[in-house]
């Protein structure tokens, strides 16, 4: 996987690096937007990194001038300013997704592997399987081992998301911000306990637990 | 030279030109009264001395000259207030009252002139009488006189002009004493409010505009600057207050990390400690740290705020039902039970994320504080006031009437909290929200007293009627 970072300080934009390489991501840099907009023309990244205010062209426009070129690699934006509307106009502007700064390293790798991961699934998925766990999203069952569970509403569509990007680390932001659609950071580890359910009904009496907690980062679903 | 003070108001200046605008009108009016009265009465002489010329000549048509003289004789020796004089054609007086005729250079066409009338009195004093006549010339070219005594009616004038006069006087002084008064009035009033704003120029958020409760334009002047002053000093002072205690609470947290880190590194010089665990205990408190900041950052922006950015209309009932699905299994995994109780057809105007987080951050406070075996409702409803209501009413310990309003600041945390998790931030956030959308925090106390715990807290979100 191949990912471009558009961001002027380097020193961040370096550490970034080193967490991703981690995760096998292959990282180029630019150090503002019109740099940002050269390389990412060259269509080689499966997902663009990119900081909104950066000299000579901030990051909306960049992101803005590459969808009107027809180019729909995901982007996420990176901000200092965190408020509803400058999220809503990062969207609007053509990004997929949205972190604020100051951002954890673990939430940021997860994010880009969300989006890479989308970028990979295309097509409407109606039955969505990791290991002996099934869903069916037309029939809204869930299925482990053949066995049937019953899940709440809010339940379904938090091991949905799971499932959607399982085997990937998910974080409680991530969680809140896409199946709860909060933007604000709850004091106590709200997502915690509704994970906690989740997992007393797809691991309970199963030998191997599917639903794993990643220290630092958050969860993740494993076959 | 600059002009006093007093001069120099709006009120003044304004004073002076309704002056000019009124003395003006009042000339044209005194004018029109002199022009009605004294013309009034010169022209009831005339009059009378153009019947009179009329009726002689009627005589002179009908008698002729003997009948005109006997007329004249006759008329001169009344003692009335006409004057006659007929004469030959050359001039020379043939009848009448006076000896000559006051008309210098008669032409043959009637002639007006005014004349002074030489009169002596009863005590032998001499009087002069202003007197008016006309002379005309009769067909056979006899000329005649008749004359008037206008002494009265000219008195009468005079006096009109002199009370005019006065009246014109006595006008233009009470105007600009009046003026004088009214822009002292005013210009007091405006030097007070400008003596607030001079005082918090120099920095006395203090200062506050004196309201009279006239509900004139000036007590609507110095509400609005109050207004505005308490809110500058409001966010002044949490400004102050935020930076102070960022730096205090910060300080120790970063110290706390400073010190961890250089103890982990003696440490793991001297091969006794794994030095991932002193990073990932650092990663932690860098994440503390960080969190504190944004908290209160969004604070200041929504204190700083004059409105509640991004705003829509929404239903809070169904807001508050699904934060409250957030915190369900919270309370319940701790052995509280939970309620939600809502009321139908609420509207509010107001930002959607930020009343959820303030609502959130009451069922946060109520999960922490209430004991297993206890409760907590949620609920909306509509006051009789029309104002929208959003409370969580808890059975933990409550808090103290005392400590109520001090709980709501910045960073406070009340000695039985200590032990919890959380930067005292909570409370204050939900404050600003209700600040920014000006509704109001209230703080109560919950049920009572149960099985030895409460006596519970009753915190409500008042928010106004949309619309």
């Amino acid at each position: 996987m191949r990912l471009l970072i558009v961001e002027d300080d380097l020193e961040a934009a370096r550490a970034m690096a080193t967490a991703l390489a981690e995760r096998s991501f292959d990282c180029a840099l630019a150090s503002d937007g019109e740099a940002g907009l050269k390389e990412a023309r060259t269509g080689r990244f499966d997902v663009l990194i990119v900081d909104r205010m950066m000299p000579r062209l901030d990051g909306l426009s960049m992101v803005e001038a590459l969808r009107k070129l027809g180019d729909n690699t995901p982007v996420l934006f990176l901000s200092a300013l965190g408020e509803i509307h400058d999220r809503v106009s990062g969207l609007n502007a053509g990004g997929d997704d949205y972190l604020v700064k100051p951002y954890a390293l673990a939430e940021l790798v997860a994010r880009v592997e969300a989006l890479a991961r989308r970028k990979e699934s295309g097509g409407v998925q109606t039955l969505l399987k990791i290991g002996d766990l099934e869903m069916d999203l037309i029939a809204r069952e869930v299925r482990r081992a053949g066995v049937e569970i019953d899940l709440q509403p809010r339940e379904f569509q938090l091991l949905e998301f799971l499932m959607r990007h399982g085997g990937q680390s998910v974080t409680r932001t991530m969680l809140l911000e896409k199946v709860w659609e909060y933007h604000f950071d709850p004091q106590t580890n709200v997502i915690d306990v509704h994970i906690s359910r989740l997992r007393g009904k797809i691991d309970k009496g199963f030998d191997r637990p599917m639903l794993q907690t990643v220290r630092g980062a958050g969860y993740r679903l494993e076959a | 030279m600059r002009l006093p003070r007093l001069f120099r108001t709006t009120t003044f200046r304004l004073t002076l030109l309704f002056l000019a605008v009124f003395a003006t009108a009042a000339s044209a009016f005194l004018a029109y009264i002199y022009v009605a009265t004294a013309g009034e009465v010169n022209s009831r002489a005339d009059s009378q001395v153009r019947k009179e010329m009329a009726a002689l000549e009627r005589i002179y048509q009908s008698g002729g000259q003997t009948a005109l003289n006997q007329a004249v004789i006759e008329r001169s020796s009344q003692n009335q207030p006409l004057l006659y004089l007929l004469m030959t054609p050359q001039g020379a007086p043939i009848s009448g009252s006076i000896g000559a005729s006051p008309v210098a250079n008669f032409t043959g066409q009637p002639a007006w002139a005014s004349f002074a009338l030489t009169e002596t009195s009863v005590d032998g004093q001499t009087i002069r009488q202003p007197a008016r006549g006309l002379e005309e010339q009769l067909s056979g070219g006899q000329r005649l006189f008749v004359g008037a005594d206008v002494g009265e009616s000219e008195a009468y004038v005079s006096k009109i002009i002199h009370a005019l006069w006065g009246a014109g006087t006595l006008m233009v002084l009470l105007g600009l004493a009046g003026g004088l008064l009214i822009s002292r009035d005013a210009s007091r009033n405006a030097a007070s409010l400008n003596g607030v704003i001079d005082r918090a120029r120099g920095g006395d958020l203090g200062a506050r505009a004196w309201v009279r409760g006239t509900g004139d334009e000036y007590d609507e002047l110095a509400t609005g600057l109050n207004d505005m002053l308490d809110r500058l000093a409001r966010s002044i002072a949490g400004l102050r207050h935020a930076g102070d205690a960022i730096a205090h609470d910060l300080r120790s947290p970063l110290t706390r990390l400073r010190a961890r880190l250089e103890a982990g590194i003696i440490e793991a010089e001297a091969g006794r400690a794994d030095p991932n665990d002193t990073l990932h205990q650092a990663l932690e408190d860098a994440d503390g740290v960080l969190r504190t900041f944004s908290a209160v950052l969004a604070i200041a922006r929504l204190e700083a705020a004059a409105d509640a950015p991004g705003k829509s209309l929404f239903d809070p009932s169904e807001m508050a039902a699904h934060v409250a699905e957030l915190y369900q299994p919270l309370a319940e995994d701790k052995g509280v039970d939970f309620a939600i109780e809502t009321a139908r057809a609420l509207k509010i105007e107001g930002n959607r994320e930020f009343i959820a987080q303030a609502v959130a951050n009451l069922l946060d406070n109520a999960a922490k504080y209430t004991p297993p075996g206890g409760a907590i409702m949620l609920r909306t409803r509509r006051r009789a006031s029309g104002d929208v209501e959003i409370s969580v009413t808890d059975t933990g310990p409550g808090i103290g009437e005392a400590d109520r309003e001090r709980v709501v600041e910045r960073f406070v945390r009340l000695e039985n909290s200590r032990n919890e998790p959380g930067a005292g931030l909570g409370l204050s956030l939900v404050a600003a929200v209700a600040r920014a959308h000006r509704g109001a925090l209230e703080l109560d106390e919950g049920p009572g007293r149960v099985d030895g715990s409460g006596p519970g807290l009753r915190v409500a979100l008042v928010f106004p009627p949309a619309g």
